[in-house]
């Protein structure tokens, strides 16, 4: 017997859906390199269906469900011998072989929702749409990304060029696959220990994932309002397996992030960062990614070095600017920012970084306030008061430390007016008297002083 | 940076513009389009163009598949068992009657085997039913299958002489038969592959779909020449179509649904003007205006333009044009410079939906490297998206700058006014506003408004107990102290203006929430 229905007969009689899938992987187990290929090589395109059957007959499953993993892997055998030829394919024409084996994948998809739609497949076997899901992703982005000529259709009814959807064809048509996967999810009304419902978070984040990749963030929001309707119907998160779990709060906090709602974004990403898998460090590296800028413009913190110790990508990624924020260097600040920029951008937390501006120019102001010592004791029983007058020019000679030109008093004041705006520093300007009057009970906030 | 600001006015020239550019100096100024070079020659009215040279070279089964002659409608026999089809499937009569006449005594030919016809002949079919045009497309003018594959060998044969063909027939001025010939190459090198190695067979077959206008034309004219043969036939048959095209037929019949198309149209229409209507259907050719005819109609709009500035007329003559650029699939310096143009009129007028879009077509064209003025149009594009607080696309654009050009003027000073208002720097922003360069004022007027509220929060929130006005006006960027007055007056700050000592003074400390709140509504408008 071929080792691939071996398994498949293990799998079902243990119920082990995981194990199921890993037939339909289009990557051979590392234990048996050539099994896919072999698989292939097994039959030949007239006598497929036929040996498919002789294979699966046997194990006497329901009629349907047989006819249903037939059709699965006759489709996969077609689209793993196209896998092979793109392998091999003329670099000239890798877009068409890739869009082959995509088209092909699509087929074995298209056999598996019907597998659940038309042959009760049970529950259990919902790890084979992760792996048929996630494959199908792979396969579009490799189309989208090869060489040559786009043969799809090219004219719908538009008055100007699609770009996007034009490079994007194979993945755009890979979103709205998944989201059938999706949708015999959410609409599955099996009793909920039987349902297909818990395959959905694994769904909705190959989704995102999706939607990331496409830069059409925005559509990640309709999965969340369709999650929301059912929520009634649905277990609620923490009972799903915690891989799903921690993914899925990453993307959400990410989604927060990108709106500029950091509160709901700090809130997700730490409960992905506590639930994440201790020896999952590429994993903890992108929770942090977010979760840094997240906490610089809550609660005005830095990393320690240790938090960054594990991970020197991020090291590098933020200790330049986090030394500076703490230095409240603003000529050290704006240069690590452009010296960062293309990483920050690639990121999308350059926009929150720049932020942290603030938050040096705060410093800098405290220490402007700090080394201006305190004021004349009329007794010696009261207790020492700071200097609360401050003249603007003082703070104007210090944020011009560094750069090579003297900024002029009314820019000053207008980012001492911002500082004040923002409540990082209390007090008003007193334009005619050239003086700002800080506040005598804490003049930096949360800052103690 | 400092340096680049607009230098404060001496005392004493109060109430004067200082540094507000003034509209006529930002107003539209036409360009010449990059390719004025390689442009045709207007003078000649009817264009280096002929028709029916032009449907010669554009693969189209008509051409090298003259019509068969036309059937009588048969009786309908079960022909069906002769595809070879075994699904049991009840093919729609004008599929029945295609197998049958293809396999009629007299039709066949001793160079096409049998075997390879009826392989065609599946893949015909079967191609039609994926594409589930087995019920709309011609069968009874579709090429048989024995004249397929003759063709096809054909090609495959003569690639080299079609083309050399092609170029003397094109012509060697106009642009379009240039863009024409290289997809014409194209086409050509995936038509020679022999059948077993051709890799997609939709492609071979959507040369041999009939097009929408054909169809239509055989509605409205069914007579059918019955006897073509000779070369002077094919040529008159050509020259009749043509005429159709010319024709009045064209907009007594559409299309009841969208049809696939397999390729770009060629348009045949002459006349300089058209109404723009959202397709709802294949384009048709003599609906379609040619480049060469849109250079002209360019040209006309651009003096109709100086010369009435009837915006209405003028978007939707754009709008018809970019939707024959399209159609044709040009994309060339002549389109970069259509869209151009029509962005700067919309932006001219305000009219930012349009604008939008051509500036989104413009990120596309200029990643491609079709000339026009890509410095220009980024920097709107960034000012755009600080106008429409889209955070997630500025982002995308300042991935998409080169180091190179954020060094150039009119982008560094976008960038320079996004991270003034990020920063929350009034007094940098509008010492910007003040010199944007290009049209970007025309943007950032869109936006000034409320962040001078902003300002004013602020300036409010921290200012105390007053400022004289001109501080106002100078931090924000008004033209005269009037203006000022009148903006603090628009929000009901009256009495917040108070003259002492023969100065006016704003009470700053006084304002209270007036613009705080007025703040928050702008800003929630324009998200």
């Amino acid at each position: 017997m071929n080792p691939i229905f071996e398994d498949f007969r293990e799998a079902y009689e243990t119920g082990n859906g995981y194990l199921l899938s890993q037939t339909l992987s289009p990557i051979p187990p590392p234990a048996q390199p050539q099994r896919v290929y072999n698989f292939f090589r097994s039959t030949n395109f007239a006598a497929a269906q036929k040996d498919l059957k002789q294979q699966i007959l046997p194990f006497k499953l329901d009629p349907d469900e047989s006819k249903g993993w037939i059709e699965i892997y006759h489709a996969y055998w077609k689209a793993v011998g196209e896998l092979l030829n793109a392998e091999n394919a003329h670099k000239g024409n890798t877009k068409a072989a890739w869009s082959k084996v995509y088209d092909a994948w699509k087929e074995v998809l298209n056999a598996l929702i019907r597998g659940y739609t038309n042959c009760g497949f049970e529950a259990w076997t919902v790890p084979c749409l992760y792996v048929v899901g996630k494959y199908l992703r792979v396969f579009a982005i490799k189309a989208d990304e090869g060489s040559g000529n786009s043969i799809g259709a090219v004219t719908s009814f538009q008055d100007d060029f699609n770009p996007e959807a034009e490079k994007n064809e194979k993945l755009e048509d890979a979103a709205r696959q998944l989201n059938r996967i999706f949708q015999i999810c959410l609409a599955d009304r099996a009793e909920i220990g039987e349902s297909r419902k818990w395959g959905i978070y694994n769904i909705i984040n190959l989704l995102f994932k999706t939607y990331f990749k496409l830069n059409s963030i925005s559509l990640s929001k309709n999965i969340l309002k369709a999650i929301q309707a059912y929520r009634g119907d649905m277990p609620t998160l923490d009972k799903f397996p915690v891989g799903h779990q921690v993914t899925f709060k990453y993307y959400i906090g990410v989604i927060y992030f990108l709106d500029e709602n950091y509160a709901e974004s700090e809130k997700n990403l730490t409960e992905a960062w506590q639930l994440c898998h201790k020896d999952a460090v590429r994993n903890k590296e992108l929770i942090l990614t977010y979760l840094i800028p997240c906490h610089l413009l809550t609660t005005h913190t830095l990393p320690t070095l240790a938090l960054l110790s594990p991970y020197p990508r991020l090291q590098k990624l933020f200790l330049p600017l986090s030394r500076c924020i703490k230095k409240g260097d603003l000529a050290g600040f704006d240069a690590a920012l452009v010296a960062g920029e293309e990483e920050f951008v690639q990121r999308r937390i350059y926009l929150t970084l720049e932020r942290g501006r603030d938050i040096t120019l705060r410093n800098l102001l405290r220490k402007v306030f700090i080394a201006g010592g305190f004021e004349e004791a009329k007794d010696a029983a009261t207790p020492a008061v700071r200097r609360t007058r401050i003249p603007v020019a003082e703070f104007g000679a210090a944020i011009s430390i560094g750069s090579k030109e003297t900024m002029d008093n009314d820019e000053v004041e207008c980012l001492l007016a911002n500082m004040i705006y923002k409540n990082l520093m209390k007090g008003y300007i007193a334009r005619e008297r050239g003086i700002v009057v800080l506040s005598k009970g804490g003049a930096f906030p949360g800052t103690g002083v | 940076m400092n340096t680049q600001w607009a230098v404060p006015p001496p005392p004493g020239t109060q109430g004067q513009a200082y540094g507000y550019q003034s509209k006529s100096q930002r107003h539209l100024t036409f360009k010449q389009p990059t390719t004025s070079g390689t442009a045709p020659d207007m003078s000649t009215d009817p264009p280096a163009y002929h028709p029916v040279q032009v449907r010669q070279s554009f693969s189209q089964p008509a051409l090298h598949y003259p019509p068969t002659v036309q059937q009588p409608p048969q009786p309908t026999e079960p022909a069906a068992e002769e595809a070879g089809e075994k699904k049991k499937i009840d093919w729609p009569v004008p599929v029945r009657n295609y197998v049958q006449r293809s396999f009629e005594p007299g039709r066949m030919d001793p160079d096409v085997p049998r075997a390879e016809m009826e392989a065609k002949l599946k893949e015909t079919i079967s191609t039609a039913t994926e594409k589930n045009v087995l019920y709309t497309l011609d069968w009874d003018k579709l090429p048989l299958p024995q004249e397929m594959i003759r063709h096809d060998r054909r090609k495959a044969a003569g690639v080299a002489q079609e083309a050399w063909r092609q170029q003397s027939a094109a012509g060697k001025d106009t642009p379009i038969s240039k863009k024409r010939k290289s997809q014409e190459l194209v086409g050509d090198n995936e038509d020679s592959l022999p059948p077993w190695r051709a890799t997609n067979p939709r492609n071979g077959f959507e040369d041999r779909v009939t097009y929408p206008a054909e169809r239509f034309d055989k509605r409205q004219q069914p007579i059918q020449d019955d006897n073509i043969k000779g070369t002077s036939k094919f040529h008159k048959n050509l020259e009749k179509r043509q005429r159709r095209f010319d024709g009045g037929y064209k907009s007594s019949y559409k299309s009841p649904s969208p049809e696939p198309v397999s390729g770009p149209v060629v348009g045949t229409c002459q006349t300089l003007e058209k109404q723009y209507f959202r397709l709802t259907s294949a384009p048709i050719p003599s609906q379609v205006r040619p480049e060469s005819i849109l250079r002209q109609t360019l040209d006309l709009l651009k003096k109709k333009w100086k010369k009435e500035g009837n915006y209405s007329y003028i978007c939707d003559q754009f709008k018809s044009m970019r939707q024959d650029l399209t159609v044709q699939r040009i994309k060339n310096a002549f389109t970069v410079t259509v869209y151009e143009i029509h962005a700067r009129i919309a932006l001219e007028k305000g009219d930012l939906g349009e604008y939008n879009q051509c500036q989104t077509q413009l990120r596309a064209l200029y990643a491609q490297n079709l000339g026009g003025n890509p410095v220009e149009f980024k920097a709107y594009r960034i000012l755009y998206f600080i106008h429409t607080s889209n955070r997630t696309a500025l982002n995308d654009v300042l991935a998409d700058l080169t180091t190179a050009e954020k060094q150039e003027k009119a982008i560094k000073h976008a960038l320079s006014v996004r991270s003034a208002l990020a920063l929350g720097n009034y007094h940098r922003f509008f010492r910007l506003y003040l010199e944007t360069p290009n049209m970007g004022a025309y943007l950032m007027d869109m936006f000034v408004v409320r962040e001078r509220l902003a300002a004013m929060s602020n300036i409010c929130r921290a200012f105390k107990p007053d400022v004289p006005l001109r501080f106002v006006t100078e931090e924000l960027g008004f033209e005269s102290d009037s203006d000022a007055a009148q903006f603090v007056y628009d929000y009901n700050g009256q009495a917040l203006l108070e003259e002492k000592e023969g100065n006016m003074r704003f009470l700053s400390g006084k304002a209270g929430q007036i613009f705080e709140v007025a703040k928050s509504e702008a800003f929630r408008k324009s998200i």
